[in-house]
């Protein structure tokens, strides 16, 4: 009796606009999810990781506080999913060979979407560990994160080419040029994020309950 | 054990000592330059002691010198031509030390900072990142001066990659002997061996003379 009378005003403090943002989050991350699918299935392991470790992020919260409200705001749960889309659709790879500046929008979207997941950790770390932060540590850990992040996949994927006899990455400067965008993504992320948590209106940082915790505010150590 | 590493390190300043002497007897300046300079830095720790009162650890101090020293007897000797894989051992040697010096800076933030909490394995992982960011900025650097000024800092990508590796390993190595030494010392212990009360104290006085004396 107490659950159902939970649930039914639950819903009721729930508009239409919110559940309409929801939605659309809930989209993305189904995105999200079937390009993780693919991955697993292919074997490509960095991008399986990637979109794995990304999923988690984005339904922690949902199951910890058993509320599909609670989910990501739908603009940050696409910037997420963006790379995997173009990493597997073919279409993306029909521009790539036809475009040479469609690799610096892939290495754009890779860069936001490291961001995020930079951000979603600084977030939840917050929610279900220890670590505190403050806003000018965690946007500083935010650049290390999408920076350290992209080396250490470089690497994975030179070590990949390696093992396989490919040539994904083809030249030194192509992985320069996808670092350039990473530390511009990354760095301009860090900016975005911070007025855009500043911006983001009190209704609706109530609703998505999570968006609030960039930093516990006035939290301090004794 | 720390005696001997403090004479060890005397004994590389004055090998880089050496290469500068030798190089200008000899006519063969081009290593000159930098070893004076990294005389210069690896006396730095020692004028920070001096003027501040900040001490590093001692082993802190041993790395700094010694990957000086590799670097520039290295390249006197001629070691980066003639022994494969030098480059990336002085490589490894200066991205740990920078991991080394960001686990330091950390570590004070985390206690100087009220509103800011890390504990031991996340602190960790920090470092890997850091190491690692750093490395792709030094890449970027070491890119944009040969993209602007046309030298030849990078030899392809097997050589950025492996650089990049090695970096990611000095993360991980730095990481694990940053915690354990952590453990084996407390933090608190730590940041106060490093006396940066003192050397705050000493700052404050040196602005508040200033302001005073305006």
């Amino acid at each position: 009796m107490a659950a159902r009378s939970r649930t039914s005003s639950l819903l009721t403090a729930i508009t239409p606009e919110a559940i309409i943002e929801a939605e659309l989050s809930w989209i993305a991350s189904l995105v999200l999810f079937f390009a993780t699918v693919y991955t697993v299935l292919k074997l490509d392991v960095l991008w399986a990781a990637f979109g794995i470790a990304a999923i988690s992020l984005y339904v922690l919260p949902i199951i910890s506080m058993r509320n599909p409200f609670r989910a990501l705001p739908w603009e940050m749960t696409i910037l997420l999913a963006a790379p995997m889309l173009l990493h597997i659709s073919s279409g993306s790879g029909i521009m790539l060979e036809h475009f040479g500046w469609w690799r610096h929008l892939t290495d754009l979207a890779f860069a936001l979407s490291l961001a995020t997941i930079g951000l979603l950790l600084t977030v939840e770390l917050q929610m279900y560990t220890d670590v505190r932060m403050n806003r000018p540590f965690a946007m500083l850990f935010v650049v290390m994160f999408t920076m350290g992040i992209s080396g250490l996949w470089q690497v994975g994927e030179y070590i990949g080419d390696v093992v396989n006899h490919a040539h994904n990455l083809t030249s030194n400067r192509q992985v320069m040029m996808s670092f350039v965008w990473v530390l511009v993504g990354g760095m301009l992320m860090g900016f975005v994020y911070d007025l855009y948590l500043k911006a983001i209106s009190e209704n609706r940082k109530r609703t998505l309950g999570l968006i609030h915790l960039w930093e516990v505010p006035k939290w301090k150590k004794d | 054990m720390e005696e001997r590493l403090k004479l060890l390190s005397r004994a590389m300043q004055a090998g880089t000592v050496a290469v500068a002497v030798a190089g200008i007897v000899t006519g063969n300046l081009t290593w000159v330059p930098a070893a004076i300079i990294a005389l210069f830095i690896s006396f730095i720790p020692s004028i920070l002691r001096r003027d501040l009162k900040i001490t590093l650890p001692i082993e802190l101090n041993f790395w700094i010198v010694l990957a000086l020293f590799l670097h520039v007897v290295g390249g006197f000797s001629g070691f980066y031509d003639s022994i494969p894989g030098w480059d990336h051992l002085t490589h490894m040697m200066s991205s740990s030390l920078i991991g080394a010096l960001g686990f330091v800076m950390v570590v004070i933030v985390d206690k100087y900072v009220k509103s800011i909490y890390l504990p031991r394995p996340f602190l960790s992982f920090f470092i890997v990142m850091f190491t690692m960011a750093m490395g792709v900025l030094w890449e970027l650097m070491e890119f944009a001066n040969d993209s602007l000024a046309h030298t030849q800092l990078q030899y392809g990508l097997t050589d950025t990659m492996v650089d990049l590796l090695f970096d990611g390993i000095a993360g991980f190595i730095v990481a694990i002997f940053g915690v354990q030494y952590l453990l084996r010392v407390s933090a608190d212990h730590f940041v106060d061996s490093l006396h940066v009360d003192e050397a705050k104290d000493k700052i404050v006085d040196y602005l508040q003379k200033r302001r005073d004396s305006v």
